[in-house]
């Protein structure tokens, strides 16, 4: 257990933050912790990809002549891309927040639940 | 490769960051920690040799998503309810727990941290070796996540460029915003 903890450490962390990130999107009653939450879940993932991308000893992927080995660019693109569609996300999850509030109120789940079946 | 000590303590930060994220009950210090999270996530893509990925990370996750999330804030309601902690609710964490189990349960069969040849597919595949091969000899960029994100897979930059306009689009639609009247 010990041994598998040091060679995939990052893999354990990226488990951890994506339970915690489903945590917050479960209990959270307040709307805008709830987005945190969405937020931490996807840095795990994102997580994920930069450690499959990763060689020990290698390089940025910046090429020179003789500058290998290099790390994938690939899995970099990829999070580079989600990392501006999260922000996307989130943007358009905060202004439904704010609404949300100008016309309720509240920003409590349970209170939330209340006015609407009321 | 084995966990260094440097490694350890971030990894036990961003952590710590994104517990004490889920915790806190004060919105604003939950944010907080989130903002200190992203920093600190930022600084291990560095260590994993993305400084790309690790700039847009402290700029964008950090700095823009702070200030989204601090211009909601001021403009709806940071709830002032007694105790430091949110209560810890034990249903939620067995349910939690078991998703968490699931997922290590498939760790061993992933590749150990910073391995390559055979054992990890991702930085010997066929893929990656083209880009690194061809990158310079086709786009004339040295940085070869710039040439994969604007040349080879130009196409899903543009398709991103949709989603941030639509983005822009929806949230000012949702808060009626008038300002092309």
């Amino acid at each position: 257990m010990l041994e598998l903890l040091d060679s995939h450490y990052n893999y354990f962390a990226v488990m951890l933050l994506l339970g915690i990130g489903l945590y917050m999107l479960i209990e959270s009653r307040n709307l805008v912790k709830k987005v945190i939450g969405m937020n931490i879940f996807q840095t795990g993932i994102f997580l994920f990809f930069i450690t499959l991308a990763f060689r020990a000893g290698g390089n940025p992927p910046i090429i020179e002549e003789g500058g290998g080995p290099y790390v994938s660019p690939l899995p970099h693109v990829l999070i580079l891309t989600a990392i501006v569609v999260g922000v996307s996300l989130t943007a358009v999850a905060l202004a439904l927040i704010i609404r949300i509030y100008t016309e309720y109120g509240t920003l409590d789940e349970d209170k939330l639940k209340q006015l609407y079946y009321d | 490769m084995s966990l260094s000590l440097i490694e350890a303590v971030l990894l036990v930060f961003v952590l710590g960051c994104a517990i004490g994220a889920a915790v806190l009950r004060d919105v604003l210090a939950a944010l907080m920690a989130f903002a200190a999270y992203s920093l600190g996530i930022s600084i291990i893509w560095v260590m994993l040799e993305a400084p790309d990925v690790g700039l847009t990370e402290a700029a964008v996750g950090a700095g823009i998503m702070t200030i989204l999330f601090i211009l909601a804030l001021a403009n709806t309601v940071r709830p002032q309810e007694n105790g430091l902690f949110e209560p810890i609710s034990v249903r939620t964490i067995a349910l939690v727990g078991a998703f968490v189990v699931v997922m290590l349960a498939t760790v061993p069969s992933l590749p150990a941290v910073g391995a390559d040849g055979a054992a990890n597919p991702v930085v010997s595949g066929e893929v990656t070796q083209y880009y690194i091969e061809n990158a310079y000899a086709d786009t004339e960029v040295h940085n070869a996540v710039t040439a994969v994100l604007a040349a080879y897979r130009g196409f899903d930059t543009l398709g991103e460029a949709v989603v941030v306009f639509s983005a822009g689009v929806a949230a000012l639609t949702v808060l009626r915003q008038e300002v092309f009247a």
